[in-house]
């Protein structure tokens, strides 16, 4: 059998909302349906459904909701579609394979074990494949293709964070050579007056300090502000309760452990090309 | 002295802060560029390969994607009634099925497709023949170095039949060729056999079920008049045109993508805005005094301005051009970076080069010059001649 998995397979059937009543004497069998196909088909609690297994609607059968739920967020299922219904196994076998198909009950698409020792994963899948001819088996980790992508999507993110920082870097040394030269003035009266290089220093790399802390605060306060207008857009375009920004305590610590040295080290770089000079050339006008 | 000229010497005057400027929209410039090549590469990359090809069709029961939906069953006999199609030029059935090789000592799975021998553009091959009867496989380089074998040695395969509880025997095919399969990731195993030999060792009977008919249009025929004749003459199959599987990809997986490159082009763009306002507030708030005094030998308020307007574009049309450049290269790391997705046919760019993005940048940095000089422009403009002499005098 093809390899599909249960919702899958359950949002490829025909859905047709039904207004008749239940049997008594044989409910139909109940089912959950994901919250945007409630929502969708304005379906509720006690609401029944018709499931068919294929586009032509044909040996559909009568589902009554018995709750609505919210689909594991998952990346890799993002633009797919969000209408899922969760059937229990036997119902769902009767459904695709009919009563006269007496494998169906036995039949499913995969089977998930835990191991008593997971770092015997491996070579137990081999033992499967080649003690059970026709048996597939691949580590969960493994399995999971999508997660190589997010790796590689994080590499990719992190890259664009170099250039943007090294940007950022430029902006800011540029940014302190021209602020120290306007300041020029007042570091030739302050070493006139008796304050030596490595004191003047100290009041610059403070001034910095203070400036990096405050701007990379703001800077991540900007992002928490952001980070949940960027998630309920992104939650309304793909319809899903999938959470795409998240500042953490990780990201927060990253952040000022690049953005306070940054600006510290761009603020020093610029002064210590002033700070050389002789008095006499600061002082003169 | 031109306005450009003046703007030139004050710029080489203090060359550290026009250098950093310089690079750092430079900086920002490649990844703006790059955005622009992602914002688009996908698609075109996409469109290069499924037009490399030959086919202009893709027709299958259904919008599944390949290997997916329902098998087309007879699709050797759906084929030849096609190809009587004025419409139609050829027609490829293609199978696409999970296998996994079996005589060795760790088994791996490979991607077994399934064409009628000699099939043009199913499978490119690079060393020995093509596959002209059953029995016989053609497998890609990679999986010659798992097997440790060479052309002309045996390969067991087994797949997964749909529909079929029972478990296949093994099917011993011998390699004749080793060839290069369409949209193929970069360590990707693949095997070709005929469709008769997918279908067999499949545990049917040797049937020419298909997934897929790629279809060529004839001559003098657009794609979207053979569609209309492919599903006339076969009501049940769904045809696609390479447009229409474009389309599809952007509104699936490759909208991320887009929507990444639409926030950073965003982001990028205000910070070269950011960065050259600054640059330009500051510079032009430390040469008060010599704006004033030149206003005061008799510089026109508009020859201030345009100096002002000179510099702007100056630091941000050098940044600019230096930014193609690096992004180009900065374009091959992150597209390297990207091709690590698995799955990912080796062939498949991420960013490509477009004249189109090339225009879009100008246009952005032209902009941002012009905005990033109103605000200094307007310093220039208000500048109170007399009360900013006697100030500098003053101080």
């Amino acid at each position: 059998m093809r390899r599909a998995r249960l919702w899958v397979m359950a949002s490829a059937v025909t859905l047709a909302v039904s207004g008749g009543g239940v049997d008594a004497a044989e409910p139909a069998p109940g089912v959950l349906i994901s919250r945007q196909l409630a929502e969708a088909k304005a379906l509720s609690p006690g609401s029944q459904i018709r499931l068919a297994p294929g586009g032509d609607g044909q040996s559909a059968q009568t589902f009554r909701v018995l709750g609505i739920y919210e689909p594991t967020p998952d990346p890799m299922e993002i633009s797919e579609s969000k209408f899922k219904v969760r059937l229990h196994l036997p119902d769902m076998a009767r459904l695709v394979s009919g009563p006269a198909d007496l494998m169906a009950a036995e039949t499913v698409d995969q089977v998930n074990l835990v191991l008593r020792d997971p770092r015997q994963a491996s070579t137990i899948a081999t033992q499967l494949m080649t003690g059970t001819p026709g048996i597939v088996a691949r580590q969960a980790r493994a399995a999971v293709s999508g997660a190589g992508t997010f790796v590689v999507i994080e590499r990719f993110h992190l890259a664009i964070a170099i250039v943007t920082i090294i940007a950022s870097a430029l902006f800011l040394l540029a940014l302190s050579v021209m602020l120290v030269d306007e300041r020029r003035d007042t570091v030739g009266v302050l070493r006139l007056i008796g304050l030596t290089t490595r004191r003047v220093l100290a009041q610059i790399f403070l001034e910095s300090l203070v400036v990096a802390v405050g701007g990379a605060v703001f800077g991540i306060g900007l992002a928490a502000a952001s980070q949940f207008a960027i998630n309920r857009y992104f939650q309304w375009h793909y319809n899903t309760a999938l959470v795409f920004v998240r500042v953490t305590p990780g990201v927060v610590a990253v952040c000022l452990a690049i953005a306070i040295p940054l600006g510290v080290v761009a603020s020093a770089a610029a002064s210590w090309s002033l700070l050389r000079k002789q008095l006499m050339t600061l002082a003169r006008r | 002295m031109s306005a450009f000229a003046f703007a030139l010497r004050s710029l080489v005057r203090q060359p550290a802060r026009a250098l950093l400027g310089i690079a750092g929209v430079a900086a920002v410039g490649a990844l703006l560029f790059d955005m622009l090549l992602l914002s688009n590469g996908l698609v075109i990359s996409m469109e290069r390969m499924l037009s490399t090809t030959g086919y202009d069709l893709r027709a299958a029961i259904g919008t599944a994607p390949p290997g997916r939906g329902p098998l087309i069953e007879h699709a050797g006999a759906i084929a030849t009634r096609l190809r009587t199609l004025p419409e139609v030029a050829r027609v490829t059935p293609l199978r696409l099925s999970d296998g996994l090789v079996v005589h060795t000592a760790r088994p791996f799975a490979v991607r077994v497709m399934g064409a009628e021998p000699g099939s043009v553009g199913a499978w490119t091959v690079l060393e020995g023949r093509d596959v002209r009867a059953s029995g016989e496989v053609l497998v890609n380089q990679h999986v010659l170095e798992l097997l440790d074998a060479r052309v002309g040695g045996p390969l067991e395969l087994r797949t997964s039949a749909p529909g079929v509880r029972t478990v296949t025997p093994p099917f011993r095919v011998q390699i004749v060729g080793v060839a290069d399969f369409p949209f193929e990731s970069e360590r990707g195993s693949t095997v070709g056999l005929s469709l008769e030999d997918v279908d067999r060792v499949s545990g049917g009977g040797g049937a020419q079920s298909a997934d897929q008919l790629l279809i060529a249009t004839a001559q003098g025929t657009t794609p979207a008049a053979a569609k209309a004749a492919v599903e006339r003459a076969v009501p049940t199959l769904t045809a696609m045109t390479n447009a229409q599987v474009l389309v599809r990809l952007q509104e699936g997986g490759l909208s991320y993508f887009r929507q990444i490159s639409f926030v950073l082009t965003t982001v990028t763009i205000g910070f070269a805005f950011l960065l050259v306002t600054v640059l330009l507030t500051v510079s032009v708030n430390q040469r008060t005094g010599e704006i004033a005094a030149l206003r005061a030998l008799g510089f026109s308020r508009r020859r201030a301005i345009a100096d002002v307007f000179a510099e702007a574009v100056l630091i941000v049309g050098s940044g600019a051009v230096l930014a193609l450049p690096v992004g180009l290269a900065l374009s091959r790391l992150l597209d390297w970076i990207l091709k690590g997705i698995p799955g990912i046919p080796a062939s498949l760019h991420f960013f490509v080069f477009q004249p189109r993005a090339l225009l879009i940048h100008g246009l952005l940095f032209a902009f941002t010059a012009v905005a990033a000089a109103l605000y200094p422009m307007r310093l220039v403009a208000t500048l109170p001649i007399a009360a900013t002499l006697r100030r500098e005098v003053v101080s």
